[in-house]
C-alpha cells in the first residue's frame, strides 16, 4: 500500500483542530458520562493531550490514565486479568499483536458500530474489536556524521556498516517483534538480511528510545527506529536524520481498543469514537504521526511529496510466528 | 501467685504481642506478595498445573541467565567488597582530610539511577566520550563498546553498589573503641596486622551484612544488565523476566513468577551462608569508649587522599556531568557548547509540567516515610531475630529478602494480584492510591534496613539492655529509652539505604502509579521513553542537587543527635 | 526472714547441667559471695535471679515472693533488684546523671526529688562533679562508681554483682572493696556478690558459697570456709589447701584425732563424728607445717624450689616417702634450708575433709 502525504503547517493545524472539535462536539447526540480509565504506552505528553482533546469534546467523562511502557502496561493488565477484574475501560497500545492476544483471551469488546470508512482496511481488526489510530513507521536512521547514506535494508548487510548499527530487540519490544516477524516473511529480506545484520555485528538494544540516544549520540552510525522519534529529534537540532527504506517501512498501528469488562461501555465507544473521528485524527497528525485515515494529511516533518512505502503485514501471521522468530533471534544474536 | 501478678502479666502481653505484630507484619509484607507469585507461578486461575513450571524449567535460557545472574552477582559483589571495604577503612581509620566531605560524596552515587551511571559509563569509553575526545583516544565511530560484556555488567555492578558495603561497614567501625586497636598496636603489631587481626575480624557483621545486601541487589538489578547486556544478548534472570513479560503469551505471569522465585531461591541461600558464617562467634563490643584515633598515614597521606577523591569523581562526578551535559542540550547529540547551550529543559520540568514537581513531592514523602517506617520496623525486628532468637522471625528474616532480590516489576505484579480487589473485612481498597506504592516500598526495601541494623545488634553488648531491664524499664520503654539510641548508627545507614534507593525507584512504580501519584521515577521513565533525554536528564541533575542538600541540611541539626548517627559526620 | 532462697534450682542448656540442685538461702542484710572458677555456674545463677533466663527445675524466691520455678517466670524488670555489671554496662548515649536517673524515671519518680537522689547517689560514690560527663570519658574506677551509683540511687533490697573489680588495677579493686564493705554496712542491703577471687570474697563476704561445676560445694562463713574445708574441691581451690591421703588412729576427741599421714604421726583437727577410717583426707594449709625444729620428729623430704614473698620465703617440698606429692610452707627470713637440700617437716595441725570418698569422685 502506498500513501501519498499533503504537507500540514503545526500551527494552521493546531487551528484547523479546534474548529473540527468545536464542530464536532454536538454532533453526539447523548453525552456519556461518568468515570473512563485509559491504560496507553504513548509518549507522556501524547497522552496528556489526548486526554485533554477527548475531555473536550466529552466534557462530562472524567478520564484516569495509567501510562507506561507496552510491557508495563501489559504487564499490570495480565495481573489484573488474573486477579479477575481488569482496571482499564480502554486501551491505547503500539502494536496489534498484543491486541491479537487479547482478543484471543476474549477480553476485547467487539464494536461494529465504529465509524471506520476512510480508513486501510488492514488498519482495524476485521472483527471490530481494535482499530488503529495511526502509522508509526520504522525505518534507518542515521547520525548525519555517517560516511554511508543507506536507501535499502540491504544496505545494512554491506561491510562499510560494520559495527555501527543499533536496533530495538524484539526480546524486548513488542513493536519491534512484530518488524522481525514483518520482514522475515518477506522473501526479499527474510532471514537473510538479519544473518547480515548479525555478520556486520549489529547490536539489539532494549527499545526505541535507546537505539535514538545511541545514534544521536554518535555511538552507533546508523539504527532501526520509528520515523517520528528521529524526526522530532532532527528538529530539536539533534544531529539525526531517517529515510525510509525503499523495500518498504515496517508498521504499527497504535491502536485502540475496549475492554469487555467494562462499566462504561458509553464512555469507552466514545473514546474510540473520538480517537477515529477527524478531529482525533487531526490531533494525531498535529503531534505528529501519520494519521490512520489518509485522508487528514501527512505530518510537517515529512518532506512534501514523499512517499511511504508501507511495508504489508498480517498479522495473525506474525501473531503466529512471532515465538519462534524471537527464538531464533535470540539465538542468532546470543553469545 | 506469679500468674495473677498483674505487672508480669502485662510485660508478657506487651512482649508477646509485640513479637506477634512482627511476625504479621513481615509476613504481610514478604510472605505474602511472595505467596501470591507461588499460587500464580503454580496454580494459575486456581488450577493447579504444572505447565509453566515445566517450561521454565525446561528452557535452556533458564539455566544460561541463572548462572550468568550467579556469576555477575559474585564477581561483582567481590568488586563492590573490595572498593567499599577498602574506601571505608581508609575514610574511618586514617587521618585522611576532609573525610566528612569524602564519605558524604561517596555515598551519592547510590541515588543516581543505575540506568544514568550505566549511560554514563557507556559514553565514557564509546565514541563519543567527551572525555576520550579531549584526549585523543576516542575509538572510531560504530567501534564495539568494551562494556557491553559480562566484565562491564561486573564493572558496574561492583561502582553502583559499593557505597553498600561502605556504608555498613563504615557504622559498624564506628562502633570500635580505641582500646581494642591500641591494644594491638601496644602488642607490637603493625597497623596492617591489627587491622588483619583485631579490626576485620571484629567487622564481621558489618561486613557480611553489606556483602549480603550487594549480592541481593546485584542479583535483583535490572538497570545495569538491560542497559549493558540486552546489546550483546546477555542475560541474567531479571532480563529474562522482562523479556518474558514482553512477550505477552498466555501464561506470562506464571512464567514470570517461576522465574522470579528461582531468584528468590539463589538470594536466600546467600543468606543462609550469611548465617553459617556469624554462628558461633562473639562479635560484641562494649561501646563506652571514645573513637579510635586515627592511624597516621604519613607520607602516604597526600596519594591516598588523591587516589580517594579521584575514585569519588570518577564514580559519582562522571554520571552526573552526563547528567548535566544533557540537561542543558536542546536535543540528544547536540554538542555542548556556549552557542547551543540553553535551559529550556530545566524551565519545562520546573514551571511547565505539573507532574514533575507533583513527582517530586511524592517521592520525596513516600521513600522518607519508607525509611522511617522500616527503621521503625527493624530496630524492635532485629531486638527479636539477634537477641531474643525468636525462631518464626528468623525464618521470616529469609523472606524478607525475597521482595528486594526480584525485579520491582514482579513485586508489582504481585501487589496488583492482592490488592486489585478492595482489602476484605475492611472494604478499603489501595489500589490506584499511593499506599499500594508505600506497601510495595516497604516489602521492597525492609531488608535495606533490616541488615545494617542485624548486624548494628550483633556489635551491642547486650548486658546494656539487660541494666535497663533491671532498672525496672519495659520493653517498649527499653525500645525507645536504651536500644534505639545504641543501634541508631546502624538504623540511620538503613534508613539512608532505603531513602536513597526508594528516591530514584523506577520498576515498581511503573505499574503501581496512578494520575496524582506519579513518581520521580516514571516521570524521568516517560521521558525517556518519548525520546526526551534532555528533559529527563534535568529532572534527574535536579532530583540530586535537591537530595544532596536536604542530606546536606541534615548535618546543621546533627548536635542534637547521638554521635556516630550521620554516617558523614564524624 | 530470709531475702533470698533458690530452692532447688536447676538449669540445663542442651544436655549440660549449669546449675545442678543449687539451694542458698540469704538473710537479709547479708552479704553473701559466689565463689568459683570460670565455668562453675555462677554467672548463671546470677542471672537466674535477676530473671534473664528461665529455671527448669526449683525455685527462686526474692522475700516472699515466688520470682521464679519451671512453672512461673516474673521477669527481671518486676523483680525489684540492682545489678552490678562486670562490663559496667553504661549507656554511652546518656550522661552520669542520666544513667543514675534512669531507675528513678521509670519507676515515676520527678524532679526535683530525682535529681535530688541522684545528687546524693552520685556524691556517695564521690562523683557529684561527674553528673555531666559521657561515660566515654570515664575512667575505669570511675565507671564502676557510676554503675554502683546508678544501681544503688533506687534503693532496692537486693543488689547482684558480676564480677564487679574484675576490669579494674589492684590498687583500685582494693579501694572499691573498702567501698563496697562501707556500702554494705551503710545500707544493710542484701548483696550477692559473683567473683573468681577468694581474697575478694573472704575479705567482703558474710558467708561464701563455693560453687563448681554447676554444683553448691559448700556455703559457710570466710573462718569456716578456710578451717573447714567440706571437701576435696573446697580445700584445694581455698587457701592454695594441700589433700594428703591419710589414715585416722584415734575417735575425735574435743574436735581433734591422731592420725597417720605419709608416715607419720600428727594430731589435727575433725568433725566430732568423724569416723575411723583408713581412707581419709587431710588438708593442710602452708602455715600448718614447717621445719621440725631440732629433736623433733618430722617428714623427710627434698626443697625443691624456693621463692621470695616479702618478708619470708614460700617452700615447696617432695616428700621422700611420696615422690607424687608436693609441700608447700613458709620460711621466715633468712631461708633454713636451699633446694635440693634435704629437712623434715613437722605437721602442727590439720583438717579432716568430713566428704565421703564417692561424693568426691563424682564432684
Amino acid at each position: 500500500m502506498t500513501l501519498t502525504r499533503r504537507r500540514f503547517t503545526r500551527h494552521g493545524l493546531m487551528m484547523t483542530a479546534a474548529a473540527a472539535l468545536l464542530a464536532a462536539a454536538p454532533a453526539f447526540a447523548q453525552a456519556p458520562s461518568g468515570k473512563l480509565v485509559l491504560y496507553t504506552s504513548q509518549p507522556e505528553k501524547d497522552a496528556t493531550q489526548t486526554v485533554a482533546a477527548f475531555k473536550k469534546a466529552y466534557p462530562s467523562v472524567e478520564v484516569d490514565i495509567f501510562r507506561s511502557g507496552t510491557t508495563e502496561v501489559m504487564g499490570k493488565l495480565a495481573a489484573e486479568i488474573s486477579a479477575g477484574q481488569p482496571g482499564a475501560d480502554v486501551l491505547l497500545i503500539a502494536d496489534a499483536a498484543s491486541m491479537e492476544i487479547l482478543k484471543a483471551q476474549k477480553q476485547l469488546l467487539a464494536y461494529p458500530g465504529a465509524k471506520t470508512d476512510g480508513f486501510q482496511a488492514g488498519s482495524f481488526d476485521a472483527d471490530k474489536t481494535y482499530f488503529g489510530s495511526k502509522l508509526i513507521t520504522t525505518g534507518i536512521a542515521y547520525n548525519t556524521a555517517a560516511k554511508e547514506k543507506p536507501t535499502s535494508w540491504t544496505d545494512l548487510d554491506k561491510p562499510a556498516y560494520k559495527s555501527q548499527i543499533s536496533m530495538p530487540s524484539p526480546l524486548y519490544s513488542g513493536a519491534a517483534a512484530i518488524m522481525l516477524s514483518t520482514m522475515t516473511a518477506r522473501p526479499d529480506l527474510g532471514w537473510k538480511l538479519f544473518e547480515g545484520l548479525k555478520a556486520n555485528e549489529a547490536v539489539a538494544v532494549r527499545g526505541n528510545g535507546a537505539v535514538l540516544k545511541s545514534v544521536a549520540s554518535g555511538e552507533k552510525s546508523y539504527g532501526v527506529l520509528v520515523d517520528f522519534m528521529a524526526y522530532n529529534a532532527k528538529k530539536q537540532g539533534s544531529p539525526i536524520d531517517f529515510v525510509f527504506p525503499k523495500e518498504g517501512a515496517p508498521a504499527v498501528t497504535e491502536p485502540v481498543a475496549i475492554i469487555k469488562s467494562t462499566k462504561n461501555e458509553a464512555a469507552a465507544k466514545a473514546f474510540v469514537d473520538f480517537i477515529l473521528s477527524d478531529a482525533g485524527q487531526k490531533l494525531a497528525l498535529w503531534m505528529g504521526y501519520i494519521p490512520a485515515k489518509p485522508s487528514i494529511g501527512s505530518p510537517s516533518w515529512l518532506p512534501e511529496g514523499t512517499k511511504i512505502n508501507v511495508m504489508a503485514s498480517d498479522i495473525a501471521a506474525v501473531v503466529k510466528a512471532t515465538e519462534a522468530d524471537k527464538a531464533r533471534f535470540a539465538t542468532m544474536f546470543g553469545n | 501467685m506469679s500468674l495473677a501478678d498483674p505487672a508480669t502479666l502485662r510485660t508478657r502481653v506487651e512482649e508477646t504481642g509485640l513479637l506477634w505484630g512482627l511476625v504479621g507484619l513481615v509476613a504481610l509484607l514478604s510472605l505474602l506478595p511472595i505467596g501470591r507469585l507461588v499460587v500464580e507461578g503454580l496454580a494459575p486461575g486456581g488450577q493447579l498445573s504444572a505447565t509453566a513450571l515445566g517450561k521454565v524449567m525446561a528452557s535452556p535460557a533458564t539455566w544460561t541467565a541463572t548462572w550468568n545472574s550467579l556469576t555477575t552477582a559474585i564477581a561483582g559483589t567481590i568488586l563492590a567488597t573490595l572498593i567499599g571495604g577498602t574506601v571505608a577503612l581508609l575514610a574511618t581509620l586514617t587521618d585522611i582530610r576532609a573525610r566528612n566531605a569524602f564519605t558524604f560524596c561517596f555515598v551519592l552515587p547510590l541515588m543516581i539511577a543505575p540506568q544514568v551511571t550505566a549511560l554514563a559509563w557507556l559514553q565514557l569509553f564509546g565514541p563519543s566520550s567527551t572525555l576520550l575526545k579531549l584526549i585523543g583516544m576516542a575509538p572510531p565511530l560504530g567501534s564495539r563498546n568494551p562494556l557491553y560484556s559480562r566484565e562491564g555488567i561486573i564493572l558496574l555492578l561492583g561502582l553502583q553498589y559499593a557505597p553498600l558495603v561502605f556504608l555498613t561497614l563504615r557504622a559498624g567501625l564506628r562502633a570500635l573503641p580505641k582500646e581494642l586497636i591500641e591494644a594491638g598496636l601496644a602488642a607490637g603489631a603493625s597497623p596492617l596486622t591489627v587491622l588483619r587481626t583485631v579490626v576485620l575480624p571484629l567487622m564481621t557483621p558489618p561486613l557480611v551484612a553489606g556483602i549480603a545486601l550487594c549480592f541481593v541487589s546485584s542479583l535483583g538489578n535490572f538497570g545495569i544488565p538491560a542497559f549493558l547486556g540486552i546489546p550483546g544478548n546477555f542475560l541474567v534472570l531479571p532480563t529474562l523476566i522482562y523479556q518474558r513479560l514482553a512477550g505477552l503469551g498466555p501464561g506470562v505471569l506464571s512464567e514470570v513468577a517461576i522465574l522470579s522465585l528461582l531468584i528468590g531461591i539463589i538470594a536466600m541461600a546467600g543468606i543462609l551462608l550469611q548465617d553459617l558464617m556469624l554462628r558461633r562467634r562473639d562479635f560484641r563490643i562494649t561501646t563506652t569508649s571514645s573513637a579510635a584515633r586515627p592511624f597516621e598515614l604519613g607520607r602516604w597521606r597526600r596519594p591516598v587522599e588523591i587516589g580517594l577523591w579521584a575514585f569519588a569523581i570518577l564514580v559519582l562526578a562522571m554520571p552526573f556531568l552526563g547528567l548535566l551535559s544533557t540537561s542543558l542540550i536542546p536535543a540528544f547529540g547536540v554538542p555542548l557548547n556556549a552557542k547551543t547551550a540553553t535551559l529550556a529543559n530545566y524551565a519545562y520540568v520546573l514551571f511547565e509540567h505539573a507532574a514533575s514537581k507533583r513527582a517530586f513531592i511524592n517521592s520525596f514523602l513516600m521513600s522518607a516515610g519508607a525509611a522511617t517506617l522500616i527503621v521503625l520496623i527493624c530496630v524492635p525486628l532485629g531486638y527479636f531475630i539477634v537477641w531474643k532468637k525468636s525462631r518464626a522471625l528468623r525464618l521470616l528474616n529469609l523472606a524478607a529478602e525475597l521482595p528486594y532480590a526480584m525485579p520491582g516489576v514482579v513485586l508489582a505484579i504481585a501487589a496488583i494480584l492482592l490488592f486489585l480487589k478492595p482489602l476484605p473485612v475492611l472494604n478499603v481498597s489501595l489500589y490506584n492510591t499511593i499506599w499500594i506504592i508505600v506497601f510495595a516500598y516497604l516489602a521492597r526495601f525492609l531488608v535495606l534496613g533490616l541488615r545494617p541494623v542485624i548486624s548494628g545488634y550483633l556489635q551491642i553488648d547486650r548486658t546494656l539492655e539487660e541494666a535497663a531491664q533491671i532498672a525496672g524499664a519495659g520493653l517498649p520503654r527499653r525500645l525507645v529509652t536504651i536500644i534505639f539510641p545504641l543501634v541508631a548508627p546502624a538504623a540511620v545507614a538503613g534508613a539512608l539505604l532505603v531513602f536513597l534507593t526508594a528516591f530514584n525507584e523506577l520498576t515498581v512504580s511503573a505499574l503501581l502509579w496512578s494520575s496524582g501519584a506519579e513518581t520521580l521515577g516514571v516521570v524521568v521513565f516517560s521521558f525517556e521513553q518519548g525520546g526526551d533525554s534532555t528533559y529527563a536528564s534535568a529532572l534527574a541533575a535536579i532530583t540530586v542537587v535537591v537530595t544532596v542538600g536536604l542530606m546536606a541540611s541534615t548535618t546543621l541539626f546533627a548536635q542534637k543527635l547521638p554521635q556516630g548517627v550521620l554516617p558523614w559526620r564524624d | 526472714m530470709a531475702r533470698l532462697t533458690i530452692d532447688r534450682a536447676q538449669k540445663r542448656f542442651g544436655s549440660y547441667l549449669a546449675l545442678d540442685d543449687v539451694s542458698i538461702a540469704v538473710e537479709d542484710g547479708e552479704f553473701l559471695a559466689v565463689l568459683g572458677p570460670s565455668g562453675c555456674g555462677k554467672t548463671t545463677l546470677l542471672r537466674q535471679i535477676a530473671g534473664f533466663d528461665k529455671l527448669d527445675g526449683g525455685r527462686i524466691s526474692i522475700g516472699d515472693r515466688l520470682v521464679s520455678s519451671a512453672q512461673s517466670h516474673i521477669p527481671p524488670e518486676h523483680r525489684k533488684l540492682g545489678i552490678v555489671f562486670q562490663s559496667y554496662a553504661l549507656w554511652p548515649h546518656m550522661t552520669v546523671a542520666e544513667n543514675v536517673a534512669y531507675g528513678l524515671t521509670v519507676a515515676g519518680v520527678r524532679d526535683p526529688e530525682r535529681s535530688k537522689r541522684v545528687a546524693a547517689a552520685l556524691d556517695l560514690v564521690g562523683l557529684n562533679g561527674f553528673a555531666e560527663r559521657r561515660p566515654g570519658l570515664l575512667s575505669g574506677g570511675q565507671r564502676q562508681r557510676v554503675a554502683l551509683a546508678r544501681c544503688l540511687v533506687t534503693e532496692p533490697s537486693l543488689v547482684l554483682l558480676d564480677e564487679p573489680l574484675a576490669n579494674l588495677d589492684v590498687h583500685l579493686r582494693a579501694s572499691m572493696e573498702e567501698e563496697f564493705s562501707r556500702f554494705h554496712e551503710r545500707t544493710g542491703t542484701t548483696m550477692v556478690y559473683i567473683t573468681h577471687d577468694q581474697a575478694e570474697a573472704m575479705a567482703l563476704a558474710d558467708r561464701i558459697a563455693v560453687m563448681d561445676r554447676g554444683r553448691l560445694l559448700q556455703l559457710a562463713t570466710p573462718s569456716l570456709l578456710y578451717r573447714e574445708p567440706a571437701n576435696v574441691t573446697v580445700a584445694g581451690f581455698i587457701g592454695e589447701g594441700m589433700v594428703l591421703p591419710a589414715t585416722i588412729l584415734s575417735a575425735p576427741q574435743a574436735g581433734r584425732c591422731k592420725v597417720s599421714v605419709l608416715g607419720v604421726e600428727a594430731v589435727v583437727r575433725c568433725r566430732p563424728d568423724q569416723a575411723v577410717t583408713g581412707q581419709a583426707k587431710l588438708c593442710l594449709r602452708a602455715r600448718d607445717i614447717g621445719i621440725a625444729g631440732a629433736g623433733q620428729d618430722g617428714l623427710p623430704a627434698t626443697v625443691e624450689r624456693l621463692s621470695y614473698q616479702g618478708g619470708f620465703f614460700r617452700m615447696e617440698a617432695r616428700p621422700a616417702s611420696n615422690q607424687d606429692i608436693v609441700l608447700h610452707l613458709d620460711a621466715a627470713e633468712p631461708a633454713p634450708a636451699q633446694a635440693g637440700e634435704a629437712i623434715r617437716i613437722a605437721i602442727s595441725d590439720g583438717w579432716i575433709i568430713p566428704e565421703s570418698v564417692s561424693l568426691d569422685k563424682a564432684a
